[in-house]
């Protein structure tokens, strides 16, 4: 393990100039699950920590003017023991208790997990179904990301070197809906995606559909939402609708799933997904949370 | 039934209380002060290669560094059985991870920057990564010298090949039962590497101070038998090897014998009088501590059409990786026991240890019975359905009885495997169907029946020493490990019921070779029946000196008294009583003021002096290579999604006879516990290796070992007790052989639900879809 120096800045104007002035190798620092293994393993090399832990505004969680803000200090944990979130944006509820295991989630925050923009990032399908803005901020200034343009590909992101992920902003619908997030992983214990999908679908019958861990970023698939939208759902449109995920999708085969059972898993993960959030829309089991495979 | 006050009985493990309020020190919470060295280690990146030179100079010439270590120092070969694994190899190294040379620095830092100073020029040789392969007449030999290694007198390496042993069963006429069979059945069964994945990594802390005394701190199942090895390798009186072996966070075998603590002990040699410490990361662990043997099992076997076996033929193909130096063990052992717990009269069994390429490999819990038993009680399932026979009944028809000649020509002991088979049977509800609401999901029920010997030399033995202190209470010195079975909480009981002192006045303490006594390993699952009956003969003697100090100093008649609730009593007279505490120390005053007796204490020792390696190389008969057998029986309640193809376990029951049961509560742990470990090997546990020897998942993050949410719903233990005669209580152990039912109960309900057959495990979800698709073709 290589020497680096460690800052705590108070405020996000001073995190910003700091990370301005090291930003070639300098690593921001949240839940630190990434980071400090990477460190520890030598799979990165960094001559400066920026610990945003101490900056109060990131620890914000609080609904106004009709969007959500989550911070960048926010843990998963923070997310899945908040009623706003339960309430109002049950998907990533759902989807923020499928990431890795309690001691993780403790430390780990969304933010950092979207940061890290690896293909299989659990947080991504929610984020990119409820049309997610991340709002960045450096030196100079802040500007939005939409999550849709904010992943480019593994590991990955929108982010100019020196720019800081201060929240994520996202618009609360108002009218019913009701949505999905389905993981498959090796086993219900700790594990990275094989397959992830997310699925969303409104009173007025317009459909959301995202995926992670079948492209070299997550993505969501406008083209099959449109074959369904507007539709009562039913099994029997699936067949068109995944003949546009095929086309969507380029999954890797790896040591975890080949590509085949990847490509077999994004169908029948779909399917499962839209069976649930069309009973959620209509008020009907499985409630959120609920084992979904 | 005898009524015993604390055997059998219900109680809090003793260590309980130190573990859940982290007071229990395992190695690594030692503290040994600022001067502390630590030890890096350089590890070989081939498989396998020639080493032509090691330049060390740059790495020794950093500030901080105290020695650097290689071949060229210790290249001294150690082993259990078979002396094949170098200290640090001197020509080659046989595979990816094998460590070449040793930093010892003042910092893990240090040590770390300069192992990568370390130059070695290698000449990388063909490698084998497959046991199949190695066999082949043309295959690269991966120890040329394999004739001149030094092993033990019952295992034969085969110079000029890469095989380590062959154990070989012949037992009746085997062509003319197979000639004479209604129905043969033959086929392959695979079970790759795993690996132990103890929570707690390997880690060893030593110091050779100026006395010339060589003391070690070791995470361990094996301190006497590590005291051993290093004490002939590095010719060090026995005396002046001291073995101090605190709290294991996980063993199952991978800490048996001795792997890493040989680097620890020899960089210990070159910095006299300082402490070095080395420790695994996880990385490490899987590529540099042991495995479990890969296994290609052949089977070929002989049925009448009433369900009748009449012949076996099994042969196994065991890739003992690297190094065979505890592994062959595990060959020899399975090769005297592949019948499974069946009587067949004709066998024929030929079990190879086969030199690869991969990390050594050793004890894992289950010694190489889970493997072969894989195939086996596939096979068994196959042939039933075939002579369209109930599995359970089929079993029934053919399961081994006490007096049935097992393959080496021994009687069978006392078993309660017909009470196992038909408890298990009833607890899964066996032959009653169940659906899911869900019509993607198909549920399912598999049965397998198992069997163990413990595997030791014939010459193993424990030893106990037992003192009393002023307030009655004891101490017990053993060398036993606690390993989270209970073996503290079992040899505290074992001395309570003898002696009648309640659990809490009682201490076990952890192995120390200086003042424990002797006993050999903590593996086999033999230390409730070996240890056990070292420790209640403890009892038992310091029991007569308790009564002979009283007849002696009071004049009862010896026979008269007994003990109870801390109390010397009399049957003759009931109103004598007298309190352990005393007089345990003191002695009784006599009418004169002189006091007779003395501080009471026990020593007892057990040797099963009736085993017997000695057998006919070619036909294994003519011995008595195993004490006893543990049978049981194990069955699932499997959901299988079609669509996914991942499978989910509702409901387990598990039925041992464990002979008689110490304690109830940690036996059921165990269980569950093995349960679970043998679930991970049948659904997501195998090491993946690429074509050079690398190991593709050294981490939790590809290599997938159960977590609690894992378990099934309905788990249920079950226990039947047909006592072991010369077991403490007629105990006999169970640790092991819970996990071993698990992969062909699993594969036979996917059978039962889905029509197909796996015959490798783990049964992916992958290789469940990619079956159903090829039945359906």
């Amino acid at each position: 393990m290589s020497s680096f120096d460690y800052f705590s800045p108070k405020t996000l104007e001073e995190a910003v100039q700091l990370y301005n002035e090291h930003s070639a190798s300098a690593r921001l620092l949240l839940g630190g699950t990434d980071l400090v293994n990477m460190i520890n393993d030598e799979m990165i090399k960094t001559n400066a920590v920026i610990d945003l832990k101490n900056i109060a505004y990131l620890k914000q969680l609080e609904l106004k003017d009709n969007h959500l803000y989550i911070g960048a200090d926010v843990t998963f944990t923070e997310l899945i023991e908040s009623d706003i979130i339960r309430e109002k944006f049950p998907v990533i509820w759902e989807s923020s208790r499928k990431v890795a295991s309690m001691g993780i989630r403790n430390r780990a925050t969304i933010v950092g997990n979207i940061c890290s923009s690896v293909p299989s990032a659990d947080s991504a399908p929610a984020l990119l179904i409820r049309e997610t803005i991340v709002r960045v901020m450096s030196v100079n200034g802040k500007r939005e990301i939409d999550i849709a343009d904010f992943f480019i590909g593994p590991r990955k992101n929108a982010l100019k070197e020196n720019e800081i992920v201060i929240n994520l902003k996202i618009p609360v619908l108002n009218k019913s809906f009701g949505g999905s997030y389905v993981k498959m992983g090796r086993y219900k214990g700790e594990d990275l995606a094989q397959v992830g999908v997310a699925t969303l679908v409104t009173e007025d019958l317009q459909y959301r559909i995202a995926y992670c861990a079948v492209s070299p970023k997550p993505i969501r698939i406008k083209k099959a939402e449109q074959l369904l939208n507007g539709r009562e759902f039913s099994v029997e449109f699936l067949k068109d609708v995944d003949t546009e995920i095929m086309n969507a999708i380029s999954p890797i085969g790896d040591i975890r799933a080949s590509k085949s059972y990847r490509e077999k898993m994004s169908s029948v993960l779909l399917e499962k997904s839209l069976i649930a959030s069309y009973s959620r829309l209509k008020g009907n089991k499985p409630e959120y949370g609920k084992e979904l495979l | 039934m005898t009524d015993y006050k604390y055997i059998g009985k219900r109680s809090v493990r003793i260590d309980g209380l130190a573990k859940v309020t982290c007071t229990a020190q395992y190695t690594d919470d030692l503290e040994f002060g600022p001067n502390l060295l630590h030890i890096a280690v350089l590890s070989s990146p081939y498989a396998h290669a020639r080493i032509l030179s090691i330049d060390t100079s740059e790495a020794e010439s950093i500030p901080g560094v105290k020695a650097v270590i290689s071949g060229r120092d210790f290249s001294q070969k150690f082993g259990l059985y078979l002396k094949d694994h170098s200290i640090f190899p001197a020509d080659r190294v046989r595979y990816v991870g094998e460590q070449v040379a040793a930093v010892v620095a003042t910092s893990e830092k240090i040590a770390k920057t300069a192992i990568k100073k370390i130059k070695v020029d290698y000449e990388p040789l063909q490698n084998v990564q497959c046991a199949l392969d190695a066999i082949k007449k043309d295959a690269i030999l991966i120890h040329p010298d394999l004739g001149n290694y030094e092993v033990v007198p019952w295992l034969y390496p085969q110079a000029g090949t890469n095989i380590g042993h062959i154990r070989k069963i012949r037992k009746g006429n085997i062509e003319k039962a197979f000639a004479e069979a209604d129905y043969i059945l033959e086929d392959q069964y695979h079970v790759p590497h795993v690996v132990h994945a103890p929570l707690e990594n390997h880690i060893a802390v030593a110091l050779y101070d100026y006395e010339g005394r060589l003391t070690m701190w070791n995470s361990t199942q094996s301190p006497h038998t590590q005291r051993n090895i290093l004490a002939s390798c590095l010719k060090i009186p026995h005396k002046n090897v001291r073995i101090i072996a605190p709290y294991v966070g996980g063993g199952f075998g991978g800490k048996a014998g001795i792997s890493m603590e040989v680097i620890a002990a020899v960089a210990a040699l070159k910095v006299q009088g300082h402490y070095v410490k080395l420790r695994w990361n996880r990385k490490e662990e899987f590529e540099n501590s042991s495995q479990r043997q890969e296994l290609f099992a052949k089977i070929k076997m002989g049925v009448k059409k009433d369900g009748t076996i009449v012949a076996l033929r099994h042969k196994l193909f065991w890739d003992v990786g690297s190094s065979a130096e505890y592994g062959s063990n595990v060959v020899n052992a399975t090769g005297f026991s592949a019948i499974g717990p069946y009587n067949i009269p004709n066998v024929h069994i030929d079990s190879y240890a086969i030199y690869t390429n991969r990390p050594p490999c050793g004890a894992y819990r289950g010694f190489g019975y889970s493997e072969f038993h894989f195939g086996l009680e596939s096979h068994i399932d196959r042939i039933a359905k075939k002579l369209n026979i109930d599995a359970v009944e089929f079993r029934k028809k053919n399961a081994i009885k006490r007096g049935d000649k097992v393959a080496y020509g021994v009687e069978m002991g006392p078993t309660g495997l017909m009470e196992c088979i038909e408890k298990v049977a009833k607890k899964i509800e066996w032959g009653k169907e169940t659906k899911s609401d869900d019509p993607d999901k198909i549920r399912a029920k598999g049965f397998s029946i198992v069997w163990k010997a413990p595997a030791m030399p014939p010459n193993e033995s424990s030893a106990a020493f037992l003192k009393f202190s002023e307030d009655g209470s004891i101490n017990i010195l053993v060398s036993g490990m606690e390993l989270g079975q209970g073996y503290l909480t079992s040899m505290a009981k074992i001395a309570a019921e003898e002696l009648s002192i309640p659990l809490e006045k009682i201490r076990v303490e952890h192995p120390d070779t200086d003042r424990n006594p002797y006993e050999w390993q903590t593996v086999a699952s033999h230390t409730t029946w070996s240890s056990g009956n070292a420790v209640r003969k403890a009892a038992i003697e310091a029991k007569n000196r308790i009564f002979d100090t009283v007849s002696r100093a009071l004049h009862y008649p010896k026979e008269a008294l007994y003990l109870e609730d801390e109390k010397v009593k009399c049957k003759e007279d009931s109103k004598f009583e007298l309190p352990l505490r005393d007089f345990v120390i003191n002695g009784i005053q006599m009418k004169d003021g002189t006091f007779r007796g003395g501080p009471i204490m026990g020593t007892g020792i057990f040797m099963p002096e009736f085993s017997s390696a000695k057998v006919n190389p070619e036909t294994g008969q003519g011995g008595y290579p195993n004490v006893h057998y543990t049978t049981g029986a194990g069955a699932v309640e499997i959901e299988i999604d079609k669509k996914t193809g991942r499978i989910k376990v509702l409901k387990m029951a598990e039925a041992f006879d464990g002979g008689k049961i110490l304690n109830p509560e940690l036996a059921e742990g165990q269980i569950i516990g093995g349960f679970m470990q043998g679930l991970g090997t049948a659904l997501w546990e195998e090491v993946k290796f690429d074509e050079n020897g690398k190991i593709l998942n050294p981490n939790f993050t590809d290599y997938k070992i159960p977590t609690a949410l894992e378990t099934p719903d309905e788990m249920y233990p079950i226990f039947v007790e047909v006592p072991q005669p010369d077991g403490p209580y007629g105990a006999r152990g169970i640790g092991e052989h819970t996990m071993i039912p698990v992969m062909p109960a699993v594969g036979n309900a996917i059978a039962n639900g889905l029509g197909i057959r796996l015959k490798e495990v783990p049964f992916t979800p992958e290789k469940i879809l990619d079956a159903l698709e090829e039945k359906g073709k």
